[in-house]
């Protein structure tokens, strides 16, 4: 098969921001989450849970609620900075912005029909906005009272909402405005009189206010008698966040130590008609505080300052037994954040507002199967590109050889010149990019470093040539001949310069024709997102990952998928194959080994190799390790064309620098934890 | 009594300071001091005194004559160069428009756009009938409203400070009921390793070296490697 010297990097030092808000759509499948660092990313959760659009942040952004309007079309976030801003999710970039006039908004809540938000503001106002087509227009003020209101709900039915303050929740009538009920959360120790926090709240189409607060507590109060129905305490510290299902009979909680709890409306006694809210089942999925969590039909979603998003199916919502009814954890991005220079052996690394382009390191020994070889040269960390303004990078791009560093914010287009001398960097910017719709989502330069082409909004993908003495001119826009509303997200060039394949957020795959600058075909459609896009360097076929795990292969000169592809859909993939947590990010060729692909997910690294047969289901998939125990004779009879390593994880990147040489980019979790805001300390006996 | 007092006190300052008198003990006699000579030695003691005096009350006066100097200097820094208040001074005064828009913001804030224009019209020829008080005063207003020519424009940026600290605020709040005082948080190197120590197999602690220790020595070590390297270099 193959012997590889691997550089085994572990020198990128992406810290991932925790989660801080999520919200599922109302009658779709998506689920809306947002960063500690104003990222806003969107989940397809019917496509495998695969993220698909992600709006990169901005330095003074702060999103500190989230939520869907307007039937579930439109996403509104407001956070610290006192401003409520709607996200386009066509063009993938925050769209409008209002002030909300209160100073920094805590919580936002959209009203069961999506037609009304409200705002729960730092001068303690609910403010009341309405959602018109072409933004929000302030409606009024609710009746406003000293204290911060820290979080809001609406009751199913529109007429009330119960805001929850500190010490405090509030009970307001909407078409009145004002306060119908007051209730005191006060938490009264001996000695200390400690403020008690109410830092989520849900309203139930029962009358019953459910709140969460800073001493650990989960109450159910009346809210027209203001009295306290029922009171469990959870935790010692802060439960942080509620979820309330659809049908209002579970609800999720998440406290500060990083658990989750589930309550749920059980009758007392089997067959009874009177019913009690009861603690079921806890989990600890997180390491750190639990601010978001979100309900969804069938499963429990929690996300943590860890940044970690965990998935947990119910068991008695999951129809059959199969890979649905699996735990999903989510720690790091569905996209790369790596480039590889192949002929120069660099590596730039995306982190949100700086790039680092590092020369890998040498060795001059060989050895065996698992040995580690001694580097003569030390990985070098060549430089360091700051990007200016508070805006987060979207994407990033370094040329094969090494001399042309590219990179888009959402308002700027930066293009750098790189030279080598000896063993010292310079960098040139290029001045007077073309000017283009700005933000590009996905940057790929030719093989060749002559061009660069930049995935845009609307389906369109830019062509600029680069010149020799440092320029940079657009040659051609290409656009999808049926017209497209969402951005290109993945870009794909032929070694030979003839074709460009392009995916757009509608899943359509367009593959132009370089050389006469036409739309040559568009692959056919397929229901589910695609996760990673190749092009073989020898035959000109398109290997295409889908976020199901599905692998097909389309010859792009004749315009259909190939014999091999049709193979693979007839037997159909492995099971175990199929039951991967992770979608592929990236697809490389060896050109040695034509029929060899590379591909990689999170968790393992796999050479397919199209000459061996398919695996059926009663066979082993990962079948690495009995191969090499076994003798030449019955290794043949037992080999297929899955080659799969997990020695390597997490894996963010991996690609082949030439003919035996791989380099794999991991980044350890633990690595990253220390460097993650303190957790709740956890007293265990014996240490 | 207060006599006895005096000339037991002119007794011990005894003669001039020149002479320092043998240590007297307590059970010998005072010495006999005539009445000229201790009149002499407090004399020259107020006279020292006094000099003594008057050069603390001349350092004082000078250190505050020097302040008042700085402080002169300071305010006329402050103002416009000489040169530019003159320029002011001898400036045309301002068309009736203008004068009588100045006026018009001063006296009415709160008219109506109508009002407004018509208050304009008979405003200019309350304007131009002013005495020459109201004038000067005016035009001192104008003045420090008026600039010389000068190709700029003036923009008026977008308040921050109040929001900037209203989320800072808001930032303090969170910070202090999350990860405050009483919230029980442990470092992460603790809370990381409690696994490690409680495994079957015990292991060392997540973050067995702290990064901080020695850094001066390396730091040294670090310039010391530079300078080496660039001698070894030149030769």
């Amino acid at each position: 098969m193959g012997e590889f010297e691997v550089h085994r990097v572990r020198f990128f030092g992406l810290v991932p921001a925790g989660v801080r808000c999520l919200a599922c759509q109302p009658r779709g499948g998506r689920l809306a989450l947002a960063r500690t660092d104003g990222a806003v990313e969107v989940y397809n959760l019917a496509a495998n849970y695969y993220q698909e659009k992600v709006i990169p942040g901005h330095e003074t952004r702060s999103v500190e609620a989230l939520c869907w309007a307007a039937g579930g079309e439109r996403l509104f976030g407001a956070g610290l900075g006192g401003e409520i801003t709607e996200y386009d999710l066509a063009r993938l970039c925050a769209a409008r912005s209002v002030d909300g006039g209160g100073g920094p908004v805590w919580s936002m809540a959209a009203n069961d029909s999506g037609t009304q938000l409200a705002i729960g503001c730092e001068d303690g106002s609910v403010k009341l906005f309405q959602v018109v087509p072409g933004g929000i227009q302030f409606e009024r003020n609710l009746d406003r009272r000293k204290g911060r209101i820290l979080c809001l709900s609406w009751h199913p039915a529109g007429t009330h909402i119960a805001a929850g303050s500190i010490d405090i929740v509030r009970v307001f009538d909407v078409c009145s405005g004002r306060t119908v009920q007051r209730i005191m959360v006060n938490y009264h120790v001996q000695k200390v009189k400690r403020e008690c926090i109410i830092w989520s709240i849900a309203f139930l189409s029962s009358g019953a206010v459910v709140t969460s607060d800073s001493f650990g507590r989960v109450q159910f109060w009346d809210w027209e008698r203001g009295t306290l129905l029922e009171s469990h305490t959870v935790s010692t510290s802060a439960v942080l966040s509620l979820a309330v299902s659809e049908k209002e009979d579970s609800i999720i909680v998440g406290t500060s130590t990083g658990a989750t709890f589930q309550f749920q409306l059980l009758p007392v006694k089997i067959g009874s008609l009177e019913k009690r809210w009861v603690r079921t089942k806890p989990f600890q999925h997180h390491t750190h505080d639990v601010r978001a969590v979100a309900h969804s039909s069938t499963a429990l979603i929690s996300g943590g300052l860890d940044a970690q998003l965990v998935i947990r199916p119910l068991m008695e919502k999951v129809q059959k037994k199969s890979y649905d009814a699996v735990l999903r954890k989510f720690t790091f991005p569905h996209r790369r954040l790596v480039s590889c220079a192949r002929k120069a052996r660099l590596l730039l690394f995306q982190f949100s507002q700086h790039l680092e382009l590092w020369r890998l390191g040498s060795t001059e020994g060989t050895g065996k199967d698992g040995e580690v070889l001694p580097l003569c040269r030390m990985p070098e960390h060549l430089l360091q590109l700051k990007s200016k303004g508070p805006e987060h990078i979207y994407c990033s791009c370094v040329s094969s050889c090494g001399s042309w560093v590219a990179y888009s914010t959402a308002s700027r287009f930066h293009l750098y010149r790189v030279q080598y001398e000896g063993d010292g960097v310079s960098v040139k910017k290029v001045p007077k990019a073309p000017k283009m719709l700005l933000p590009a989502y996905q940057l790929q330069f030719s093989s060749d470093s002559g061009s660069l082409f930049v995935a845009s909004a609307r389906g369109s993908v830019h062509v600029l040539q680069l010149l020799e003495r440092g320029g940079c001119k657009h040659l051609h826009t290409f656009r999808p001949p049926s017209g497209c509303p969402e951005a290109v997200y993945l870009l794909a060039v032929s070694a030979d310069r003839h074709w460009l394949a392009a995916v757009g957020g509608d899943w359509v795959i367009h593959v132009y024709n370089l050389k006469c600058l036409k739309h040559h075909c568009t692959v056919p459609t397929y229901s589910c997102a695609v996760t990673a896009l190749a092009i073989h360097p020898l035959t000109n076929n398109l290997v295409i990952a889908y976020s199901d795990q599905q692998l097909f292969e389309f010859s792009i000169p004749e315009k259909q998928y190939t014999a091999w592809s049709r193979t693979v859909q007839n037997c159909g993939l492995h099971k175990a194959w199929l039951e991967r947590d992770s979608p592929i990010t990236h697809i490389a060729f060896n050109p040695k080994n034509p029929s060899h692909i590379l591909l990689h997910d999170i968790y393992m690294f796999c050479v397919l190799d199209k000459s061996l047969p398919l695996p059926d289901n009663s066979t082993l998939l990962m079948n690495q390790s009995t191969l090499k125990q076994l003798p030449e004779t019955a290794r043949q009879r037992q080999l297929h064309a899955f080659k799969i390593c997990k020695k390597f994880q997490p894996l963010l990147f991996a690609d082949l620098l030439d003919e035996n040489c791989l380099v794999m980019v991991e980044r350890p979790i633990m690595d990253f934890k220390t460097q993650l805001p303190l957790p709740v300390q956890q007293k265990k006996f014996g240490t | 009594m207060a006599r006895r007092r005096k000339a037991s006190a002119a007794a011990k300052r005894g003669p001039p300071a020149a002479l320092p008198g043998p240590p007297s003990s307590e059970d010998e006699a005072p010495e006999a001091v005539s009445f000229g000579e201790a009149r002499e030695a407090a004399e020259t003691e107020r006279k020292l005194v006094g000099e003594a005096a008057r050069r603390h009350r001349e350092l004082l006066r000078e250190k505050r004559r020097r302040r008042q100097e700085l402080f002169a200097e300071q305010k006329r820094r402050k103002l416009l160069p000489e040169a530019v208040l003159q320029e002011l001074a001898a400036a045309p005064p301002p068309r009736p428009g203008g004068q009588a828009a100045a006026a018009e913001r001063g006296k009415s804030r709160g008219g109506g756009a109508a009002k407004q224009r018509q208050g304009r019209v008979q405003r200019q020829g309350r304007v131009q009938r002013q005495g020459q008080v109201q004038r000067r005063l005016k035009t001192d207003k104008q003045r420090k409203g008026a600039r010389s020519k000068g190709n700029y424009t003036a923009v008026c940026l977008k308040d921050q400070s109040l929001t900037g600290l209203h989320q800072q605020l808001a930032k303090d709040f969170l910070n202090t009921h999350l990860y405050g005082p009483d919230t029980k948080r442990a470092q992460a190197n603790e809370f990381f390793s409690l696994e490690n120590k409680k495994n079957p197999v015990k292991k060392a602690a997540v973050e067995f070296v702290d990064k901080s220790w020695g850094q001066e020595k390396k730091q040294r070590a670090l310039r010391f490697k530079i300078r080496w390297v660039s001698t070894q270099i030149k030769n």
